[in-house]
């Protein structure tokens, strides 16, 4: 049967037959960087499409609906645009520092590709510990955003970079506990045997009201790690003129802007293989002929299904949600969510060891 | 010819010297922090290319985004530091310098004494779950104690911050 | 007691939160709600909105009568000068001297559609249309007249 692990094994044989071993891992390299590139490329424009679609959905409107059918072409002929566009380094700024912060984006979100499982047997870095790798390279991201809000010598700008860095330092900690209920569940930090335990029933149906509280938690912190609205303070187009990368313009503002969306995306990624399974089709116990019919479905499409509706419902929170407030923002975390992500991870403890979740 | 795996290093010990370099001559101090960003950045580089992935992410996790957030956010706070900061004098530069030379004296002192033996062992790979058995353990090589303690000194860190943040309220008002 | 407090408050935001969610799902999921007017491909059949307005108009019956009395009264409402009434005498039937509209003159381009003239005009003379096409290339055909010439006040209108 086709799938994306047997063509990876035909390439690799392929490469074997042709090239000696270390040439092989090179040109496999280059392979798997250039399709990396692609998926961002392809990731882009179905995600700003998508976004503006369900928003003007959600908003009684029509959304984009003139270029191509349907509008389908729309973000294409955006991306376009700003190919096309001058990007402007303004005076004042530090040049450096100003042109290197997109890439540093780019780059920390490329790095959150690896322990992703895409589909059956199909992941580029199976690491034992891809969960903290996950909540270790993420933090980079806030670094990419410091940068930019500094070296654009702007004071909006520098006030977006300082509420950004306050929101994801503090959100990264609920995150973390709520990816830590899984892993006390699963029993390991392992992209791939966090999949496996899923194999009879995802952990948010299995693991009772603590995997569920999690499961929302994640969702919640994902959503403000990801700077999206209602957490959008660092970029708020109407009190900082779009935050951090006010400055930028053209392509370099196109990498900010691709990088958000493919946080967005690795960030839903993560929720899928966590809490709904990843690749794993719908299993139910022992229901065997249930769970066949459910594996005809390709672990591929069940992949981007699942992290397509994790984004589908960030954004319904955005076009729902009204901007919350730097206070409000914090006291959500430090007074909600971290103390009830506190008592969850007990609560899950003693599930795990007393053996009550399915 | 070089294989892959030791470019690599270079590169990676390249990227740590280059940018650390960078980092104490930088006169700008926010391009300082942001240069030690990256030669934090460099060692995490090394430990994966040893295939110490928990200690490389645990070095991601504190220094890249805990210490360097900090320090890029007390630079925010810090007034005119955007300005070029003055150059050092020449006595400090010099004895800065002197001390770094001894340091690597000894390091290297030691480095070339030592005789590497080739071990013939395999390569134990530490796993997340071994090193919480050894974290919680108290008996022989086991780190409960030091872990406690070092729990404490943060719970102490924990108090004082809350003491200082808060706000004693006025009853006369 | 602090607990049953803190319980309620994240109950109740969670409950509002999702009020607001069902919303959006519901308008995410019927699409024939959509508001947007695919202007211009849709000006034949456009369905504007009751209250929209266009412009002021004045309307006429078929025996070409008006129903101002040219009293003015639009005039003073008006808060940016928009309108100008200007005024003749007329010999009526019984040979009486009596106030007459002359030319009613309406500048669109000072207009703010703000509906205060059609609130002041005591005999329902003026009334705001739905028009809205109004781009020229001059100003001065911005400003217009809006008693038609030869026309006359209708009987019974004081």
């Amino acid at each position: 049967m086709w799938s994306f692990a047997a063509l990876a094994d035909l390439i690799h044989e392929e490469l074997n037959a042709q090239l000696d071993p270390s040439w092989v891992l090179a040109v496999e390299m280059i392979l798997v960087g250039l399709s990396a590139i692609g998926l961002f490329a392809l990731l882009g424009l179905v995600l700003v499409l998508m976004e503006r679609k369900v928003s003007a959905f959600m908003q009684i409107r029509l959304g984009p609906n003139r270029v191509g059918p349907a509008g389908l072409l729309q973000t294409l002929a955006d991306t376009l645009k700003l190919l096309v566009k001058e990007g402007i380094t303004p005076n004042g700024v530090d040049r450096l520092m100003f042109n290197g912060a997109p890439f540093i984006a780019m780059i920390a979100a490329m790095l959150l590709l690896a322990p992703i499982a895409f589909a059956r047997d199909f992941q580029i870095w199976d690491l034992n510990i891809g969960v903290l790798y996950v909540s270790a390279v993420s933090s980079l991201n806030v670094i990419a955003i410091l940068m930019a809000g500094w070296s654009s010598n702007n004071k909006y700008s520098l006030l977006g970079a300082m509420r950004s860095g306050a929101q994801i330092v503090s959100y990264e900690l609920s995150a973390g506990l709520s990816v830590l209920t899984i892993v006390v569940l699963a029993g390991s930090l392992q992209m791939s045997e966090i999949v496996a335990s899923q194999a009879d029933g995802w952990w948010v149906f299995k693991g009772h009201v603590p995997a569920l509280l999690a499961f929302v938690i994640f969702l919640i912190a994902a959503t403000a790690e990801t700077n999206r609205a209602p957490f959008d303070l660092s970029e708020a187009e109407s009190e900082l003129t779009a935050g951090f990368h006010t400055e930028y313009s053209g392509m370099k503002f196109a990498l900010f802007f691709l990088a958000e969306y493919i946080n967005v995306f690795i960030v839903c990624a993560i929720g899928a293989t966590l809490f709904l399974g990843g690749w794993m089709p719908l299993h139910i116990g022992h229901w065997a002929g249930f769970n066949q019919v459910m594996d005809w479905i390709p672990s591929s499409i069940w992949f981007f299904g699942k992290t397509f509706f994790l984004i589908f419902v960030i954004m319904w929170f955005r076009w729902t949600f009204p901007r919350l407030r730097i206070d409000q923002l914090l006291d959500l975390e430090w007074k909600y969510l971290l103390p009830i992500g506190m008592v969850n991870i007990l609560l899950v403890t003693a599930v795990a060891i007393l053996g009550w979740h399915f | 010819m070089m294989k892959g795996e030791t470019i690599i290093f270079w590169l990676l010990a390249a990227l740590t010297l280059g940018t650390a370099l960078l980092a104490v001559t930088s006169r700008q101090i926010f391009r300082a922090a942001i240069y030690l960003l990256f030669s934090l950045l460099g060692v995490a580089g090394i430990y994966f290319w040893l295939h110490y992935e928990f200690v490389a992410a645990v070095q991601i996790v504190v220094y890249a985004g805990g210490i360097a957030v900090l320090i890029i956010f007390s630079v925010f706070l810090t007034q005119r530091s955007g300005e070029d900061l003055p150059k050092p004098s020449t006595g400090r530069m010099l004895v800065a310098g002197l001390a770094t030379l001894s340091g690597l004296a000894l390091v290297m002192f030691h480095v070339l004494k030592h005789a590497f033996p080739v071990s013939i062992l395999e390569p134990s790979t530490a796993t997340v779950a071994d090193l919480g058995r050894r974290m919680l353990h108290t008996g022989e090589g086991g780190f409960a104690l030091p872990f406690e303690v070092v729990s404490i000194l943060l719970l102490a860190a924990m108090v004082g911050c809350i003491v200082i943040a808060m706000r004693v309220k006025n009853k006369n008002l | 007691m602090f607990l049953k407090e803190y319980i309620s408050d994240i109950t109740g935001a969670v409950g509002s939160l999702l009020k607001g969610m069902r919303r959006t799902g519901y308008y995410f999921l019927h699409r024939g709600e959509a508001i947007t007017q695919q202007y211009p491909d849709n000006r034949d059949h456009m369905g504007l909105p009751e209250r929209f307005r266009g412009e002021v108009v004045m309307p006429h019956n078929e025996q070409n009568e008006h129903r101002c009395t040219g009293c003015t009264a639009c005039e003073l409402a008006c808060p940016n000068g928009t309108i100008k009434v200007v005024t003749k005498f007329e010999v009526n039937a019984e040979g009486k001297r009596k106030k007459a509209v002359d030319r009613f003159i309406y500048h669109l381009e000072l207009c703010t559609m703000c509906n205060l003239c059609i609130e002041a005009c005591p005999t329902d003379a003026i009334k705001m249309a739905q028009h809205f096409e109004h781009s020229v290339y001059d100003r001065s055909q911005l400003t217009k007249i809006l008693n038609r010439p030869e026309s006359k006040l209708q009987d019974g209108v004081e």
